[in-house]
């Protein structure tokens, strides 16, 4: 008798050229507990460093923020259940520490700069509700990312003219600090380009995934390096035209440049061609140097940048950076503890100083663990762009985690006085609910992009290896 | 494409890493600079935090001490002998600082690094950060009959008197008249201090001057010590005894004025020779401005230098206004800087470091101010080594310069015999100043001082200048009589 020796199936059960995919959602969970932890150790901080005891409200403002994070947690395993699992615990880490910095503020300031109002906290934990919210809206909505690509003109009209709105709207309702950013509806503020750039994120996505091919392969080269033709120059001086226009109507210079460096590096993910990268960071150095001379706004950040502590400046227009360099200088290698140090010295540290103010309060080891954490959530979003498999969706994710990256590099390399200091907030940790919404949205679309990435592939119906026996009869 | 994000990644490594170091820099190695920058609150506001350290005198008088307070800060500084000590702690008010508070500052509010390792250990501990003590030199009895002096005896000219251990260099004394009150300058108000500051300021008399190290006046006669000390070293034949061109008027060359003694008096026997310790003891200016010519300028220069002149480098930690020896263009001017006229200046600190050489066998020591720095735990910080500044003399010429320095007071035609043993109790050894000054010399004369005591075993040298005080028999020899009594006292000698 010979026996019939069956063909080895092509994928070996132990040794799986896939590796067995694993949804990942308990070490979310683990991942989020340990997060809580933090946040309530913070809490605690700041309590008995203050008061000497724990804050009265910890329980309802840890619990809240529990459920909010839980839901998100919970919707995750529902709605992208092979997602990365550390995007949201470490997000919601950010968020909870700028709860507790808020809270921190509103505890305790000065003669000469009033605390926070004792509703800001709560307030606070609001936005994050709202902004859990539309991280679970987004999931909910949108559950495969190509179908953002049917949206790319529409998204894109919505984008431009969210970011328009301000300049057109009277400064009575749009100026803040000499920026026209924002729209005051009541009591409430809303600032358009947070989730503009959400949109021209994936307007830019869908637009270069269908245009590549011509912008990468078609063009003449001279002096070695590929130009583009000019009729495929178009969109870049839109977009150009565009982040110019914001700093010369809107004068919100951090915007435009984080606003033009996400197109160009989308353009660069897209065709590879370096000579787009060029061109558009020439472009935004002429439009920046042309604008400082122009506009006296622009050029003044390049006088404080430059020279903080001569003349008049330390006690005038450099006076936020040069109290936000003291914050962290006085904080030094471990910090003065939360609720031990001096941050209400320094004007608006609850929003775009809000850095500072951690530096000050957790010191150089707090700020490099803060920095670590935007760092690895946009390492996980690189890991995301290159793993996904469709273009569409590996631009956006790889332009999205970049745009988040050049964010905290303009704030945070403007706190501390690396480049000019330009007002954008600190995603997650500044007070204020555009911005956390908008980047709870982000780190939805990350999610998503992933869940797709992560996925394993449908099962086949059966083993490749065997020969389907047809018989007939 | 994932070539083109894997470069992108690359770019945000860069931007990351760029945050990274550029925070390294701002919190590791900065903030030492960026708490001296203006306007940093944070910094000025942790000064107050802490309990200062203490300034005591040798001998265990507080001068400075931070109190706790009830205001803004929690300690209040005072001063609680405020004008006599005010020259040696200087004044720390909310924005600056000034001697002793000034030049040790980092050891008083417990920043400086040698602190560290304690003041983690109080950290650990749990007991609050306090600042280390500094003990000065003085002799809180010197001290005093030095500032009662300068009050009473001369009414109210500005002057100063600077008292050294001559074997050591330690500042036994340093008052300076019309003083201030450095506790009006410790209000935690800021426009009180803005006022008082204004009006301290503007104060006649120039109170807030430290006049025993930074200013300056003619030396007078009492350079006659550095022009002796230069011919007895030049001449090794030489003695105190050694007869000296001394005429009754000294014809100056290339010129028609004629240098005359004070009052026109003859010099000596009148025979136009004296003995070098004669003519010390009468000071006459016709035999120094005379050997001044022979020695000429460059070489009176040169010793004026070695006791401690034309230096801007001296430190006791304030900084001390430089003592001034110009060489002279020509012969008849060489003549007035040898008998400290010309361009000569002084300060008082320097008239005691010419006293206090001659004292310690020719041997000048570094003048200091502050002897130790205890940390709040009572354990020695640093102590202060005395370290020679110079050697102007031989033990030899030392020793001559002593024998005439004793019979300026001894004898009875020295200048300063009315402060001889049998009136004062001890042997003191000096020389008396009496500077010209004004246009044509028509302004009163400062008197200058410079001495030692006792003369066999020397423990103080005292330089004191009264501006327009007279002569310096006078004005100010009574007022090195008052510091050099009391020091001996405190010593029980």
């Amino acid at each position: 008798m010979s026996s019939i020796t069956v063909p080895s199936p092509a994928v070996d059960p132990d040794h799986p050229l896939v590796p067995v995919a694993r949804g990942r959602r308990r070490t979310e969970l683990i991942m989020l507990v340990f997060a809580f932890a933090l946040i309530a150790f913070a809490f605690a901080n700041v309590g008995y460093t203050l008061k000497g005891k724990l804050p009265s409200s910890l329980a309802e403002y840890l619990g809240a923020f529990v459920v909010i994070t839980v839901v998100g947690h919970l919707a995750v395993r529902r709605l992208a259940p092979w997602a990365d699992p550390l995007l949201l615990p470490l997000a919601a880490l950010l968020n909870g520490l700028g709860i507790v910095m808020t809270y921190r503020l509103a505890a305790q300031g000065s003669l000469l700069s009033a605390p926070l109002s004792p509703s800001a906290t709560g307030i606070q934990i609001l936005y994050t509700a709202i902004g859990v919210g539309c991280f679970v809206a987004v999931l909910a909505l949108i559950r495969e990312p190509r179908v953002l690509q049917r949206y790319t003109y529409t998204l894109g009209v919505i984008g431009l003219a969210l970011l328009a709105l301000p300049a057109l709207l009277p400064s009575s309702i749009s100026e803040v600090f000499g920026a026209k950013i924002q729209i005051r509806l009541g009591t409430f503020t809303v600032q358009p380009e947070e989730f503009a750039k959400l949109a021209l994120a994936v307007s830019f996505a869908g637009y270069l995934v269908a245009k590549r091919d011509v912008l990468a392969l078609a063009g003449r080269r001279i002096l070695g390096i590929d130009l583009p033709r000019a009729r495929d120059l178009g969109p870049i001086l839109v977009i150009w035209a565009a982040s110019l226009l914001l700093l010369v109507f809107e004068s919100d210079i951090g915007t435009s440049s984080v606003f033009m460096g996400l197109f160009v590096a989308m353009l660069y993910i897209a065709t590879s061609r370096t000579s787009w990268l060029l061109l558009g960071f020439v472009m935004f150095v002429a439009g920046a140097f042309a604008a400082s001379k122009l506009f006296g706004h622009v050029g003044e950040r390049f006088n404080i940048w430059l020279h903080p502590f001569s003349g008049l400046n330390p006690s005038h227009n450099a006076y936020q950076l040069v109290q936000g360099l003291y914050g962290m200088a006085s904080g030094g290698l471990l910090g003065k503890g939360l609720g031990g140090g001096q941050p209400y010295i320094t004007p608006l540290v609850q929003s775009d100083l809000v850095f500072t103010a951690f530096g000050e309060e957790l010191g150089l080891a707090g700020l490099m663990a803060i920095l670590l954490i935007y760092g690895l959530i946009v390492q996980r979003g690189l890991r995301t762009a290159m793993s996904v498999k469709d273009p569409f969706s590996k631009l956006l994710a790889g332009g999205l985690s970049f745009m988040l990256a050049l964010q905290v590099f303009v704030i945070v390399g403007g706190v501390t006085r690396l480049i000019p200091l330009t007002g954008i907030t600190t995603p997650f940790l500044s007070q204020g609910g555009s911005s956390l919404v908008a980047s709870w949205m982000l780190i939805a679309l990350l999610v998503r992009i992933s869940d797709t990435a992560r996925r394993p592939p449908p099962r086949p119906i059966q083993e490749e290896g065997l020969t389907q026996v047809v018989t007939l009869k | 494409m994932n070539r083109a994000l894997r470069r992108i990644s690359i770019a945000v490594l860069v931007m990351f890493v760029l945050l990274l170091v550029n925070i390294n820099y701002l919190q590791g190695f900065a903030p030492a600079s960026l708490a001296t920058k203006p306007g940093n609150a944070r910094a000025f506001d942790a000064q107050f935090q802490y309990q200062r350290g203490s300034i005591l005198t040798s001998d265990g008088v507080t001068i400075a001490e931070s109190v706790p307070s009830s205001d803004i800060y929690k300690y209040q500084r005072k001063y609680p002998h405020g004008l006599e000590y005010a020259p040696v702690t200087g004044y720390d008010t909310l924005y600056s600082q000034s001697g002793i508070e000034y030049y040790e500052n980092s050891v008083l509010n417990g920043s400086n690094s040698s602190l560290t390792v304690r003041n983690f250990i109080d950290l650990l501990t749990g007991k609050p950060r306090k600042g280390a003590n500094v003990t000065v030199t003085i002799n809180a009895k010197a001290q005093d009959a030095a500032w009662n002096a300068l009050q009473t005896a001369t009414g109210g000219k500005p002057g100063a008197v600077v008292a050294l251990n001559p074997q050591t260099g330690a500042i036994l004394a340093m008052a300076s008249y019309p003083s201030y009150d450095p506790n009006v300058l410790a209000t935690h108000n800021g426009k009180q201090l803005n006022a008082v500051d204004q009006a301290l300021l503007q104060q006649a008399g120039n109170p807030l001057l430290n006049r025993a190290i930074n200013y300056t006046w003619p030396p007078g006669s009492t350079f006659k010590i550095v022009t002796s000390s230069a011919y007895l070293t030049q001449n090794p034949n030489s003695s105190p005894q050694t007869n000296v061109n001394s005429p009754t008027q000294l014809k100056l060359p290339q010129t028609t004025h004629i240098l005359t003694n004070n009052d026109g008096e003859v010099c000596g026997n009148g025979s136009g020779q004296a003995s070098l310790l004669t003519a010390f003891a009468q000071s006459c200016d016709t035999t120094f401005g005379s050997l001044g010519m022979t020695l000429g300028g460059s070489t009176l220069n040169n010793f004026a230098e070695l006791f401690g002149m034309n230096s801007k480098k001296l430190q006791i930690p304030m900084t001390v206004t430089q003592s001034n020896y110009v060489i002279p263009p020509s012969q008849a001017l060489t003549a007035f800087s040898a008998i400290g006229q010309y361009s000569d200046t002084v300060t008082p600190l320097q008239e005691a470091m010419f006293a206090a050489t001659i004292a310690n066998g020719g041997k000048l020591m570094t003048p200091y101010l502050v002897k130790q720095v205890t940390a709040s735990d009572l354990s020695t910080v640093e102590t202060t080594n005395p370290t020679q500044l110079s050697q102007p003399v031989s033990p030899t010429v030392a020793s001559d310069l002593g024998q005439m320095m004793l019979a300026v007071v001894q004898d009875s035609d020295g200048t300063a015999n009315a402060y001889n043993t049998a009136a004062v109790g001890f042997t003191m050894a000096g020389k008396t100043g009496t500077a010209q000054n004004g246009v044509n010399n028509t302004g009163l004369n400062d008197a200058v001082f410079t001495c030692y005591a006792p003369y066999d075993n020397p423990q103080i040298a005292v330089g004191v200048i009264i501006q327009g005080g007279g002569y310096g028999a006078t004005a100010a020899a009574p007022i090195a009589v008052q510091v050099i009594k009391a020091y001996l006292a405190s010593l029980g000698k």
